[in-house]
């Protein structure tokens, strides 16, 4: 095709990549920017409240200070960490039979359903554990949100594993096999050592999506005042208290659910940073 | 190469296996080791927002002096709690209008209501230049949240509030989006008092708004922001929410015609004049008496009246049966209503039906 094809001259086409360019970069201020005003407002709101007795003791009820969300911590960690260890193995068997074998029907029906499970609303998750494991027992338990985290957190899992998998080079498979290695060593030995930084972001990046989820909590979990380690009695969770928090009418309260916010964020910005530094080893391996 | 490479993957996978897998799993049994396990027995509580504030506090006091037990109340909502109790999941339940005879019967045990604390919903409002205090009938009320009332400085209005630079501007009625018992407080005061809203809207805990400005927030915290940002609007909002947020409320003519605050004191002589209040006969809006705040209403604690573990029920049992005596006093220090004297005996003589061992 010819330049004049195009039907513009060099001054016009000049012009509209400026105009172009002027937008593009407009929107990735107005990305960036919505990003850092949200982050600038809660660092705002909640620094005040932010102290160590904050992290490190339970809630008070208003007038009594040095409430805190030291037990919702510990819950959110137990709560999750739980459903990271339901999640990930299926998760990442799925996802290694979808990368590496998965071609016929059966694969491509199990891509659908992922993704189906994957736009299932949280709250509806949410009332499927309520349903199976709260009701029948007449009984909150911190394993019931566990197991709505592992099913959210289930197909993000499949996907990003079976994504890392094909990302890579044929030719490292054909190499593996060419020299002899069964499909079980070419698999295990070979294409998840490379994949792995893949992997490990995608179960990151699972972490991240269900930190800060309130919605299955309030039939699950439930929520707590006290200090809890048991999975099998009712759990605060970080997420939980802030809401509670936020639709009092205290503003001791308010400070406290900005605070929880803010330390929401940097957790949830902290495991995006471990997710970016995971993905980087993978050049390292590839070079 | 290939040696190499297994070497790695078993180097990396013993790495990453240490690193990763157990790791938050240590982290969570290495906190839960340093605390001691609590012997308390733990009794769990859904249900009203309302109730919250209070009970966080009363519950906390109660657990500094009994450590035998830990009461672990959750605010998920007045329709929640009703659920919750109903399917057996908590101990108890709380809701600011009691379950109705349709409940009642979804519940396959006999239910026990209890009052336990009071409120009462202002009449919040947004006028530039203008304070504190402005005066409404209760017919106004109706009229305005009808839609008959367009403006603020409608005639009506302004005969009532002589004085008062009443601005040309158009009333927004704001009212909550989701079921509440302030607003089936609210629109009981209504129905109570415009046979018009009677028959066209009726009492319900969330109802067909007919004003054709009406705008809903969700939660007492929704209206009250609401309200704040939008100059010209109007909104019923909690007592403890007015007072918390300093927000500009009026006075409502009650039915002896004296122009009333909502308080902890007007709310609380409004329900003095029914000591016989029960799950099936509760409304106090519109009450008798000089001192009445009209647009006041109980919040309800739901017990089994045959706790399925009656250790359990025992302790249930004295921590009501504390709630509506001694723990009253917390009360104020949140700016909740405490019962009256004569409604604290009715709610003791409910509790006392309780059959635990």
């Amino acid at each position: 095709m010819s330049p004049s094809s195009l039907g513009a001259t060099p001054r016009r086409r000049h012009l509209t990549d400026i105009a172009w360019r002027a937008i593009a970069g407009l929107s990735a201020v107005a990305v960036a920017g919505t990003l850092l005003l949200i982050l600038g407002y809660i660092v705002r709101e909640g620094i005040g409240a932010l102290s160590l007795s904050f992290i490190t003791n339970t809630p008070r009820p208003i007038g009594i200070p040095d409430g805190g969300v030291g037990n919702g911590i510990i819950g959110t960690i137990i709560i999750i960490g739980i459903a990271a260890l339901m999640a990930f193995p299926v998760g990442a068997l799925v996802g290694i039979y979808l990368g590496v074998y998965g071609h016929g029907r059966t694969a491509a029906s199990m891509r659908f359903l992922s993704d189906v499970l994957a736009s299932v609303p949280s709250i509806a998750i949410g009332l499927f554990a309520y349903t199976l494991l709260v009701q029948p027992f007449h009984h909150f338990s911190a394993f019931s949100a566990s197991f709505a985290f592992a099913v959210l957190m289930m197909p993000l899992v499949i996907r990003t594993t079976e994504g890392a998998l094909r990302l890579l080079p044929a030719a490292l498979r054909e190499s593996a096999v060419a020299l002899g290695a069964s499909d079980y060593q070419v698999t295990a030995r070979c294409l998840l050592v490379a994949a792995r930084p893949g992997i490990i972001t995608g179960l990151i990046l699972a972490l991240a999506r269900v930190t800060g989820e309130t919605a299955p909590l309030l039939f699950t979990a439930f929520g707590s005042q006290f200090w809890e380690f048991n999975p099998s009695n009712p759990m605060a969770e970080l997420s939980l208290q802030i809401f509670t928090y936020a639709i009092s009418p205290y503003r001791e309260w308010h400070q406290q659910a900005w605070a929880g916010a803010l330390l929401l964020i940097l957790a949830v910005c902290a495991l995006g940073i471990l997710a970016r530094v995971a993905f980087r080893q993978r050049a390292t391996v590839e070079t | 190469m290939a040696s190499r490479a297994a070497q790695t993957s078993r180097l990396l996978s013993a790495r990453h296996a240490r690193l990763y897998l157990p790791g938050l799993g240590l982290i969570a049994f290495a906190v839960g080791s340093t605390h001691p396990a609590r012997a308390a027995t733990q009794i769990t509580g859904a249900g009203s927002t309302f109730d919250y504030p209070l009970f966080s506090k009363a519950f906390y006091v109660y657990g500094q002096s009994h450590r035998d037990v830990a009461v672990n109340y959750q605010s998920i909502g007045s329709g929640g709690g009703i659920q919750q109790f109903t399917a057996g999941t908590v101990d108890f339940g709380a809701s600011d209008v009691p379950m109705n005879a349709e409940e009642l019967a979804r519940a396959h045990f006999d239910v026990l209501q209890i009052p336990v604390t009071l409120g009462g919903a202002g009449i919040a409002y947004n006028l530039p230049g203008v304070a504190k205090g402005l005066k409404f009938t209760r017919e106004l009320v109706a009229d305005i949240y009808l839609g008959k009332v367009k403006k603020w400085n409608d005639p009506a209005i302004a005969a009532l509030n002589p004085g008062v630079k009443l601005p040309n501007m158009p009333i927004t009625v704001v009212h909550r989006s989701d079921g509440s018992g302030t607003t089936y407080i609210f629109t009981d005061f209504l129905s109570h008092v415009s046979p018009e809203w009677k028959e066209k809207v009726g009492t319900a805990k969330s109802v067909q708004w007919p004003a054709p400005s009406s705008v809903g927030g969700k939660g007492n915290e929704g209206v009250a922001g609401l309200v704040r940002q939008t100059p010209g609007a109007i909104g019923y909002v909690e007592l403890a929410y007015l007072l918390q947020n300093e927000m500009t409320y009026g006075q409502i003519q009650n039915r002896s015609g004296q122009y009333v605050y909502p308080t902890i004191d007007t709310i609380r002589a409004a329900a003095a004049t029914k000591p016989d209040v029960s799950s099936t006969n509760f409304s106090i809006v519109d009450a008798e008496g000089a001192e009445s705040y009209p647009i006041s209403g109980y919040s309800w604690v739901l017990l089994r009246e045959q706790p399925r573990d009656p250790a359990r029920g025992a302790l249930v049992k004295a921590v009501m049966t504390w709630l509506v005596s001694k723990g009253q006093d917390l009360a104020a220090s949140v700016d909740y209503v405490p019962l009256p004297a004569n409604v604290q005996e009715t709610a003791l003589k409910t509790i006392n039906e309780m059959k635990v061992s």
